[in-house]
C-alpha cells in the first residue's frame, strides 16, 4: 500500500515508534500494508511471564484513529484476560478508547496487563477460576507456558 | 384508598339493592330511568364532593405532550436551571441530563456542593491548558500543526482540529444515545462535550439525531415522563402521581396504565393484569392442553384431540379406528351392554374403584384447571374483540353516521351527542368487562360470598352493557336506514340515553366494590342474599348466572372443551 494514501498521523506514529521505542515493546509495519504491525512485548519481569517474548498482531482500521486498533496475541499465552484465539480484554480496546490514545498508549497497557492479570473481568472463563482458587498454581502453569511456547524463538 | 371511601360505598349498593334492584322487572317503563337518575343524584349530592363518582374521573392527573410541548418544557426547564445558577444553557443541559431532568435535585447538589457537581459532570470552571500567547497548537488527534483558528476545545482546553472534531462527534452520534454523555477526547479529561459544540462541528443529519436523542433523554430518563406505548404513537405524558389512579387516555385514544403501561385496566391491579397476561402466554398452558385434550390412538399411536363434548372418538384416515374416550376400548364394544351408547359402563365403574390410572387422573385435574382457564380466557377475549368492534363501530358513527342521521331525521347534530355517549360508554364498559374476567379467574374458589357477590355485580354490570349494546347496534340501524323523520325517535333517544345512564352506574358499582376488594362482603352479609334473589333483566342474555355458567349470547361462545361426562 503507498503511504501517501495514509493520513499523516499513521505515518507520525510509525516513525515515533521506530525512531523512539517503549522499553520491552517493538512494532514494526508490515512491508505490504502500513496499517498492519508485527509487535513483539517482552514478557514484564516478576511476572510469570518473564523471560517470554510474546508477539502479537497490531491492525488499524479505516476509521482510525475514531475506532481503536485490532490487537491480538499470536504466542500462546495462558492469563484470564487473553482467550485461546489470542483476544485481549481490555477496556481501552473497546468503549474506553479515544482517539487520543496512539498505538504507543495501547502496547503499553497490554504490557501493563501481563503485569497484572484482571481475574475479575475475565475472557477466559477457566483460567480465571484457576486464577481465583489457587493462583500459585495458575502462576506455575503461566510460566510453564511461557517456557514452551515463548522462548524467544 | 381511605376508610371513608369504603363506608360510602357500601351505602351506596345497600341504597341501591333497596331503590333499584328490588323493583327491577324485565320491560322497565321508560321513565323509570329518570326517576333512577333523580335518586342517584340525591345520593351523592349528599356524600362529600370528593366521593363523586363524576368528579374522580373528571380530575385528571396527566398531561398528554406533543412534540412541541416536550421541547418547550424541556427549554424551560433548561433555562430555569441556567438563570438559577449563572450557567450557560448548554451546561445546565448538561446538568440536567445527569440528574436526570429533575430541576430541583439539580439545584440541591449544586448549592450542596458545586465544586463536586462540576468534576463529577465535567464543566471545569476554567480550562485545565492554556495556550495564552501560541498562534499555532498541535492537535491531539492528528498530531498536524494548525493556527489557533482551526483548533477547538471543551471547557477544558485540550486542543483538537475541526476536522478530528468532527470525526469524533460523528462517530459518538452514530454510537447512539451515548453521544449526550460525549467527553473530551483526552483519556485522562472529563469535560463534558456540550451541544454548543454538536452544533458547530456536526453534520445537519448528526444535528438532527442528536437533538431526537435529547428529546428522548428528555421522555425516559425522567420519573414523571413516558412515552405512550401504543405502536406508531409519538405522543408522551406526564404524571401526577398520588391520587391512585393509574389511568392514562393518550389523544391517539389508547388508554394504558402509567405503572405498567399495560393498556388501561381499572379496576384490577397491575400484579393481576402482568400474572394475567403471562399466564395468556405461558407455554405451559399449551402443555396441560395437550395433556387434557390429546391421547394416542389405540391402534396407530397417533395423538388424537379430543374437540367435542361425545366420547366416541374416531382416529384420522387412514386408521379410523372408532374408540371410547374414557377407556380407550374399541367403540363396537360399547352399547346396551355398557350403559348405553354415550356412556361407559367400565370407565365410571374403574373410576369407583379407583383403579383407573395415574396417567388418566393427571389428565382430569389438568381439564378442569384448564377448563376453569378457558371459561375466563374465553370471556375475556371476546369482551375484547366486542370492544374493538365497538371502537369501529363509534369511529363509523362520528364520521359517517351522525351526520346522514342529522339529514333524515331533521335534527342538529349536537342533539344526537346521546349516540356518541352510548358508544363511548359501551367502548369504556367492555374494557372493565373484559379486565374483571381476569379478576374473577383470580378470586379464591374458597371465598364463597366475595365471588358470590361479585358474580352477582358482574352479571348485573354484564346485562346492562348487552341491552344498551343491542339498543345502540340493532335499535338504532331502523332509523340510519330510514328515509325521513320518525315519530319514535326521540323515544329511541330517551331509552337509549336511559341506558347509557344505568349501565354505567353498574359499571360504576362494580369497579368501586373490585377496588374495595370486595370489602363490602365482610361488613355485610345481606349483599350476597340480596344478589340471588335479584332478576336477571337483560333481555338479550338470559343465560344461567351463578357460577361459571355466566356469559351472554354476544361475549360468551361455547366451550369447546366442555365435557359433560354423561
Ligand atoms: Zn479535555
Ligand atoms: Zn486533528
Ligand atoms: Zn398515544
Ligand atoms: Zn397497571
Ligand atoms: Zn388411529
Ligand atoms: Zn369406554
Amino acid at each position: 500500500m503507498a503511504s501517501s494514501n495514509l493520513p499523516r498521523r499513521i505515518i507520525k506514529e510509525t516513525q515515533r515508534l521506530l525512531s523512539e521505542p517503549a522499553p520491552g515493546i517493538s512494532a514494526s509495519p508490515s512491508e505490504d500494508n502500513m496499517r498492519y504491525f508485527n509487535v513483539m512485548i517482552l514478557g514484564p519481569t516478576q511476572s510469570p511471564y518473564e523471560g517470554g517474548v510474546f508477539k502479537l498482531e497490531l491492525f488499524l482500521p479505516e476509521e482510525y484513529p475514531m475506532a481503536a486498533p485490532k490487537v491480538r496475541f499470536l504466542t500462546k499465552i495462558y492469563h484470564p484476560n487473553i482467550d485461546k484465539l489470542g483476544r485481549i480484554c481490555l477496556d481501552i480496546l473497546k468503549d474506553k478508547w479515544s482517539p487520543a490514545l496512539q498505538i504507543r498508549t495501547v502496547l503499553l497497557s497490554i504490557q501493563a496487563l501481563l503485569s497484572a492479570p484482571n481475574p475479575d473481568d475475565p475472557l477466559s472463563e477457566n483460567i480465571a477460576k484457576h486464577w481465583k482458587t489457587s493462583e500459585a498454581e495458575a502462576v506455575e502453569t503461566a510460566k510453564e507456558w511461557t517456557r514452551l511456547y515463548a522462548s524467544g524463538a | 384508598m381511605d376508610s371513608e371511601d369504603d363506608m360510602h360505598d357500601a351505602n351506596d349498593v345497600e341504597s341501591l339493592d333497596d331503590d333499584f334492584y328490588s323493583g327491577e322487572t324485565e320491560d322497565i317503563p321508560m321513565d323509570y330511568y329518570s326517576d333512577y337518575d333523580d335518586d342517584a343524584d340525591d345520593y351523592f349530592d349528599d356524600g362529600d364532593e370528593s366521593d363523586k363518582p363524576e368528579s374522580r374521573r373528571s380530575e385528571q392527573n396527566f398531561i398528554i405532550l406533543r412534540e412541541s410541548d416536550i421541547r418547550q418544557r424541556q427549554g424551560e426547564d433548561i433555562s430555569k436551571v441556567a438563570t438559577v445558577l449563572f450557567i450557560s444553557p448548554e451546561a445546565a443541559s448538561i446538568l440536567l441530563r445527569h440528574y436526570n431532568w429533575n430541576v430541583s435535585e439539580v439545584h440541591e447538589a449544586w448549592f450542596a456542593n458545586e465544586e463536586n457537581v462540576r468534576r463529577t459532570v465535567g464543566l471545569p470552571e476554567k480550562p485545565v491548558v492554556q495556550f495564552p500567547n501560541a498562534r499555532e497548537l498541535t492537535c491531539g488527534i492528528c498530531f498536524e500543526t494548525y493556527p489557533c483558528s482551526r483548533i477547538k476545545s471543551a471547557a477544558c482546553g485540550h486542543p483538537f482540529c475541526i476536522s478530528c472534531w468532527e470525526g469524533y462527534i460523528g462517530t459518538a452520534i452514530n454510537d447512539g444515545p451515548g453521544c449526550l454523555m460525549l467527553r473530551c477526547p483526552e483519556p485522562s479529561c472529563a469535560a463534558a462535550v456540550g451541544q454548543d459544540m454538536i452544533d458547530q462541528l456536526a453534520s445537519v443529519e448528526d444535528k438532527h439525531k442528536y437533538s431526537r436523542y435529547l428529546l428522548r433523554s428528555y421522555i425516559e430518563d425522567n420519573k414523571k415522563t413516558k412515552w405512550c406505548p401504543a405502536p406508531g404513537c409519538e405522543y408522551a405524558v406526564t404524571f401526577d402521581a398520588g391520587s391512585g389512579n393509574y389511568d392514562v387516555s393518550c389523544l391517539c385514544s389508547y388508554c394504558f396504565c402509567w405503572n405498567c403501561t399495560e393498556e388501561a385496566h381499572r379496576p384490577v391491579d397491575c400484579g393481576t393484569v402482568a400474572k394475567w397476561i403471562l399466564k395468556n402466554s405461558a407455554e405451559s398452558e399449551n402443555m396441560n392442553w395437550i395433556l387434557a385434550n390429546s391421547k394416542p390412538c389405540p391402534k396407530c399411536k397417533r395423538p388424537i384431540e379430543k374437540n367435542q363434548g361425545c366420547m366416541h372418538m374416531t382416529c384420522t384416515p387412514p386408521c379410523k379406528f372408532e374408540f371410547c374416550w374414557l377407556c380407550l376400548g374399541a367403540w363396537s364394544d360399547h352399547g346396551e351392554r355398557t350403559g348405553g351408547f354415550y356412556a361407559c359402563n367400565r370407565y365410571e365403574a374403574a373410576k369407583q374403584e379407583g383403579v383407573y390410572d395415574e396417567a388418566e387422573r393427571r389428565r382430569e385435574m389438568a381439564k378442569n384447571s384448564l377448563e376453569r382457564y378457558t371459561h375466563y380466557y374465553e370471556r375475556w377475549a371476546s369482551n375484547q374483540l366486542s370492544r374493538q368492534k365497538a371502537l369501529a363501530d363509534l369511529h363509523q358513527m362520528q364520521t359517517v353516521h351522525l351526520e346522514k342521521l342529522s339529514d333524515t331525521q331533521c335534527q342538529p347534530e349536537s342533539q344526537l351527542k346521546f349516540i356518541t355517549d352510548a358508544w363511548l360508554q359501551i367502548v369504556e364498559c367492555r374494557r372493565v368487562l373484559k379486565w374483571t374476567y381476569a379478576y374473577g379467574f383470580y378470586l379464591p374458589e374458597h371465598e364463597h360470598a366475595k365471588k358470590q357477590f361479585f358474580e352477582y355485580l358482574q352479571g348485573e354490570a354484564e346485562s346492562g352493557l348487552e341491552r344498551l349494546h343491542q339498543c345502540a347496534e340493532k335499535e338504532l340501524q331502523q332509523y340510519l336506514n330510514a328515509d325521513g323523520p320518525s315519530k319514535e325517535f326521540n323515544d329511541f333517544r330517551t331509552k337509549l340515553a336511559g341506558l347509557t345512564s344505568v349501565t354505567k352506574n353498574y359499571f360504576e358499582n362494580l369497579v368501586r366494590a373490585l377496588e374495595n376488594g370486595l370489602s363490602d362482603v365482610d361488613s355485610n352479609g345481606a349483599t350476597s342474599s340480596k344478589a340471588t334473589s335479584s332478576k336477571n333483566a337483560a333481555g338479550s342474555s338470559s343465560k344461567g348466572r351463578g357460577g361459571r355458567g355466566k356469559g351472554s349470547t354476544r361475549t360468551g361462545g361455547s366451550n369447546k372443551m366442555t365435557d359433560d361426562n354423561v
